[in-house]
């Protein structure tokens, strides 16, 4: 079973995703970013689950881990969606949205079948290993698609301070847990310490996001450098 | 170019894109799991070197259960 540490990073994070929706709520910003609270709300529910599930069978059990990989498959596709969103919300002046949606379902069946060509020689037990596979490839296909629409958000020098928020956090995120898998990659010695603040990012996303909703209100807007005010 | 192949060249160099990412961080990874979604704690794996599936062998070394894999 896991540490008290692990459980209590584990239900911070839970709380940090309940704020999530909580701030969307209050703010009016429920049905405006309605996939990214929808991934929230799945989030609650599988994380709850999977404590039910960790409590009664234990963390080596196969119960966990196929609940775990399956349930992680699912909430990663839901996070594609919601990250296509945020591409749907950036490009929304350029009347963009059916192609960012064609795009998003071409590149999701494009990795499905990728993922699929490369499980197929696995001799059992494919599904299982095929929503582990796709699950991953989606999680490097959102790191891609982040620093696109990073660098879509310079290009375009939006200015809408929540939407840039949301983004920069997305970003943020996925790079922390790369960099946490690296350094578990390259000092193996190390890789238990590190173990908890793979935990600690997990929270960092639903914190930064319910930030955004709490803090920053929708007509918020950064002042690009070349037009701000310079005193002669 | 139309615009409906450009979002096609697009969605595919994407695509190319993260798979060459992914190759280029697991290469001499430990076939550990990069998961993004929470902050629950990973499965125990009985195993560590590879994230490819055990394979099924026709013969058995002594009466030892199988290991459970995760997948």
């Amino acid at each position: 079973m896991p540490g008290p540490l692990t459980y209590i990073i584990w239900f911070v994070g839970i709380l940090c995703e309940a704020a999530v929706v909580v701030c969307a709520l209050k703010k009016g910003a429920f049905r405006r970013y309605f996939l990214l609270n929808l991934y929230m709300v799945g989030l609650i529910v599988v994380e709850l689950v999977r404590y039910r599930v960790l409590s009664q069978y234990g963390q080596s059990s196969t119960q966990y881990a196929y609940f775990y990989y399956y349930s992680d498959a699912l909430l990663t596709i839901c996070l594609y969606f919601a990250l296509c969103t945020l591409y749907s919300h950036v490009f929304s002046e350029m009347k963009a949205e059916r192609y960012v949606k064609m795009g998003a379902l071409l590149l999701l069946v494009g990795t499905a079948v990728f993922s699929g060509a490369v499980v197929r020689q696995s001799s059992g037990k494919m599904l299982s290993h095929f929503v582990f596979e796709l699950s991953q490839n989606l999680y490097f296909v959102g790191v891609v698609l982040t620093y696109v629409l990073w660098a879509a958000i310079l290009k375009l020098r939006e200015t809408r301070t929540r939407l840039i928020q949301l983004v920069l956090s997305l970003g943020i995120y996925f790079s922390l847990l790369a960099a946490n898998y690296a350094i578990r990659n390259l000092y193996p010695q190390v890789g238990t310490m590190v173990a908890p603040l793979a935990q600690l990012v997990g929270t960092f996303l639903p914190l930064a996001w319910a930030y955004a909703f709490w803090r920053l209100p929708e007509e918020a807007r950064l002042a690009p450098a070349r037009l701000a005010v310079i005193p002669r | 170019m139309s615009r409906k192949l450009v979002v096609v060249f697009l969605a595919m160099l994407v695509l190319v894109g993260a798979m060459g990412l992914k190759t280029v961080v697991t290469t001499h990874g430990d076939g550990s799991t990069i998961m993004a979604n929470g902050a629950s704690p990973v499965p125990i794996t009985p195993y560590k070197n590879g994230a490819s599936p055990v394979p099924i062998t026709p013969y058995k070394n002594g009466a030892s259960p199988v290991p459970i894999t995760p997948y």
